[in-house]
């Protein structure tokens, strides 16, 4: 029952690190049956949230590791940005989404996962996490939604067997700056999730729409800054950001960015 | 603080756990060092694991959770995977003012584990679900 995480962290969010470096075309020299810690998707409405889980489902997908499990509260209206040209149909059938329409029904559907029939998941996504915290859910509620998120994905990795472990991504909307409440729920959740990443929108050029992502594997390896562009026909790409370190007196809008 | 322990108590822990197998007792200085971190958590922590108070619940699936049966008569349950535990201390102290790192009942699984005095029971697939929603029901 010892928490898994030393060995975890400088793996820090293998999936969503590939998903960011497939643009720089790095070596495949890296070890890919390793995942993450848990990873938290931190951003404002449109800061490419949806978009990013959904790539790195299909990232997971193509590494035929196992299917992969994508919790929303409703269904993708339309593909998110940046798929578009590059989708495979056989990575598709690999996702498997659900969508618990209730806080309620999430619970049940982690609480009862080991009902589920079928091979155990290589990565759990979950979009829109605020949706199934309530208005002020006080933190036994935020801590036993993030605790069983974790149970979860530890009980797929205790299935799927030794080296085999299962992953974890959560999206998070971020809320208006000086509100208590969601201060307290966010240092609780980062408890529970201890890589972070951080998306901000940045100044687009004329038609297209550019990311600036932000990844902190919880203190324990460098900080990386990515760039995450929308091409206006609809292509996805990943470049490290020009300067390598974020310097956080140089962005204004990510006070809460840095750890107490 | 995170869901895992500091390095410092995770050692401690270890070599609690060595010295359990091979004198079958913990030392003194162990448990010095035991209260000097946890306080008074610690003594009734170590009275929980002496009355026998907590169960590692499994179901063939191989998931598995704790429950601790609290000096006041009520279960609490305590997730296997990471730091969680249902009672009001865990929601106050730990989570709330984060004051403390781990309630007794957290504090008492890992020692069970350590002592090796865990009770153990099977259940069905269907059961361990309605246990591990057991936060839901309370709130109905
Ligand atoms: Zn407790």
């Amino acid at each position: 029952m010892r928490p898994r995480l030393d060995r975890d962290v400088l793996r820090m969010a293998e999936t969503l690190r590939r998903v960011l470096s497939r643009g720089s075309a790095v070596g495949t020299g890296e070890d890919t049956a390793e995942v993450g810690p848990p990873l938290l998707l931190l951003g404002a409405p449109g800061s490419g949230k949806t978009a990013l889980l959904f790539a790195a489902a299909l990232e997971a997908a193509g590494e035929g590791r196992g299917p992969v499990l994508f919790l929303t509260r409703r269904p993708l209206q339309s593909l998110p940005r940046g798929i578009g040209g590059a989708l495979d149909p056989l990575r598709l059938q690999k996702i498997r989404f659900q969508y618990p329409p209730s806080t309620g029904e999430l619970l049940r559907l982690l609480c009862s996962a080991h009902e589920a029939p079928g091979p155990a998941p290589s990565l759990l996504l979950l979009d829109g996490l605020e949706e199934y915290l309530a208005k002020d859910p006080g933190p036994q509620e935020a801590a036993y939604l993030a605790a069983l998120l974790l149970d979860t994905v530890a009980y797929f990795s205790h299935r799927r067997g030794p080296n085999r472990d299962c992953g974890l991504m959560v999206a998070l909307q971020t809320q208006e700056e000086g509100d208590n409440g969601n201060a307290l729920q966010l240092a609780l959740l980062q408890r529970y999730f201890p890589a972070q990443c951080w998306l901000q929108p940045d100044a687009p050029g004329p038609g297209e729409c550019r990311i600036r992502a932000c990844l902190e594997p919880s203190g324990l390896g460098p900080r990386t800054e990515w760039c995450v562009t929308f091409q206006p026909d609809g292509e996805m790409k990943i470049t490290r950001w020009p300067t390598q370190a974020c310097d956080p007196s140089s962005d204004k809008s990510s006070s809460s960015g840095d750890q107490p | 603080m995170a869901v895992t322990l500091p390095a410092v108590v995770e050692e401690l822990l270890s070599e609690m756990a060595a010295a359990v197998r091979e004198t079958a007792r913990i030392p003194d200085e162990h448990l010095s060092s035991l209260k000097f971190i946890f306080g008074s958590s610690a003594i009734q922590a170590l009275d929980l694991v002496d009355r026998q108070s907590i169960t590692l619940i499994s179901s063939p699936s191989g998931r598995h959770i704790y429950q601790v049966l609290g000096s006041s008569g009520k279960t609490y349950t305590c997730m296997a995977s990471c730091h969680y535990c249902s009672c009001p201390a865990f929601a106050f102290s730990v989570l709330r003012k984060s004051e403390s790192l781990l309630c007794k009942h957290l504090l008492a699984v890992y020692l069970s584990q350590v002592m090796r005095t865990c009770q153990q029971l099977s259940v069905s697939d269907k059961q361990l679900t309605d246990m591990l929603l057991i936060e839901k029901k309370q709130e109905a």
